[in-house]
């Protein structure tokens, strides 16, 4: 299967299982593979019609399809995380990403879900210290 | 019929619709935004010389050129000295090349370019006409056109009040998909005004209004329906108001433009209504309205009294013909939206 393909069918099916879950016509607009300069790399999935009280109620759930979601795309799911708009009930985007050292360290200082106010973080797992 | 067609601003773009069609009577785009900016997003940012060379060759094929400046917000910067001789300028520079309109928001382009030039004065939809005492003022002022708010597109005794009022020519915008007594309104067309108008520019994250607007309707598909979009088919019922109507959509393919001038022109369309929407354009891969089982829906809107919430007409409209995308396997399939919990 084509790096395309695989991103059509997890996009497809994500949207299947929240739409399921939330009995309403979510709309993942886009689903993106990327790599940045710095190191970090992940998927982006945008999303239209997800709301934060969807995520606050169902985010073991929510979690659980992004970390399945993740590995299909062989994405280590290390480290997944909303992306608001802050001050609002909207979400933009659900996130799966492998951190460069020095973003990892971005992350790694705090202790709460939300170090910024655009990220609400669903999973985070800490490096071991060398 | 008149029908205005928007073109994304090349020439190339331009030549593709005018060799596609003899259905255009004119077409409009957007100009430079160094001067006065416009209230929706555009895909180019034409200078002066390249608006000439479009002019001619769009009066060369018959068909009229308007330029569109309708920025609803200018942050007082037309009210200064500097602003003021900027915009003069521009409106000098595209009155000598031959324009036939300009289309403006702010009242007081009206009256200046009304006062001082030989060009058309069209008062935009940003200027939010919806009544006869606002066609009013707009004529006074200068206006040879009024394009009227969609707001009042099903509301027929305002529409002919309009019509009595004044003896300027009417335009009415057929397919803005916006929420009917959209919240944001005001807000959104301000901050693309300033966005795609003469700096200072923002640095914006995310649109807000736009991923509301969006969210609204996901979460409550009768807004699709409520959207005061006109039906190809449903032209005949506003030739006593107007025959001269507008096709919104300057940030889409010239063959999406020719699709829809093809389904205004001939008044028929056999196919997803939201492929006709101007916006909001990425919903027409979710959600699939046939536009002929709305036949005959103009009759209730033409009596409506608009509260919904003692009506329903739209919401059970909604749920008996919206459909919406779901994928299985590799295909695309339609399934009613209630399957999709979406009512």
């Amino acid at each position: 299967m084509t790096i395309t393909d695989t991103l059509s069918k997890n996009r497809s099916e994500l949207e299947i299982k929240l739409r399921n879950l939330l009995l309403k016509p979510v709309f993942l607009i886009e689903m993106d593979v990327f790599a940045l300069p710095c190191g970090c790399k992940g998927a982006t999935i945008n999303t239209r019609g997800l709301q934060y009280d969807d995520l606050e109620i169902f985010e073991e759930h929510i979690k659980e399809y992004l970390k399945k979601t993740s590995e299909y795309l062989e994405i280590e799911p290390s480290f997944l995380f909303a992306r608001l708009v802050p001050g609002t009930a909207e979400i933009a985007s659900l996130n799966s990403r492998i951190l460069c050292n020095r973003c990892y360290m971005d992350f790694a200082r705090g202790t709460g879900k939300k170090p910024r106010p655009d990220i609400y973080i669903l999973n985070f797992i800490r490096r071991e210290e060398k | 019929m008149k029908l205005y067609v928007p073109h994304v601003g090349h020439l190339e773009g331009l030549e593709e619709l005018l060799t596609s069609s003899n259905d255009i009577y004119g077409i409009y785009m957007a100009g430079t935004p160094d001067y006065v900016g416009t209230g929706r997003t555009n895909l180019s940012a034409p200078g002066l010389e390249e608006i000439a060379e479009q002019t001619i060759y769009a009066h060369e094929k018959g068909v009229k050129m308007e330029i569109v400046l309708n920025s609803s917000c200018m942050g007082g910067q037309h009210l200064t000295p500097e602003g003021y001789n900027r915009i003069n300028w521009y409106f000098n520079q595209l009155n000598k090349i031959g324009i036939d309109s300009i289309t403006v928001a702010e009242p007081y382009f009206v009256e200046m370019l009304a006062k001082d030039y030989d060009m058309e004065v069209v008062v935009s939809v940003l200027s939010f006409v919806d009544s006869p005492q606002k066609a009013e003022f707009y004529e006074e002022l200068g206006a040879d056109t009024i394009v009227i708010d969609p707001v009042i597109n099903r509301d027929f005794d305002k529409l002919e009040a309009i019509r009595d009022a004044v003896s300027c020519d009417l335009k009415l915008l057929v397919n803005e998909g916006c929420l009917y007594q959209c919240p944001f309104r005001y807000a959104h067309f301000n901050f693309f005004s300033h966005a795609n108008g003469p700096g200072p520019k923002l640095n914006v994250l995310d649109d807000y209004y736009y991923y509301k607007c969006l969210s609204l309707r996901i979460n409550d598909p009768q807004q699709l329906i409520k959207s005061p979009w006109i039906r190809p088919e449903d032209l005949r019922e506003y030739k006593h108001i107007t025959d001269i109507f507008k096709i919104g959509g300057r940030t889409h393919f010239p063959n999406w433009i020719l699709n829809n001038v093809q389904a205004y022109s001939s008044e028929s369309y056999d196919g997803n209504l939201m492929d006709l929407l101007d916006c909001p354009k990425d919903l027409k891969d979710l959600f699939y309205i046939p536009n002929k089982e709305l036949e005959g829906a103009i009759f209730q809107w033409k009596q409506c009294r608009k509260v919904c919430n003692k009506c329903g007409y739209c919401k059970k409209l909604a749920e008996k013909i919206i459909k919406v995308y779901s994928t299985e396997g590799c295909e695309n399939v339609l399934r009613p939206l209630k399957e999709e919990g979406g009512q």
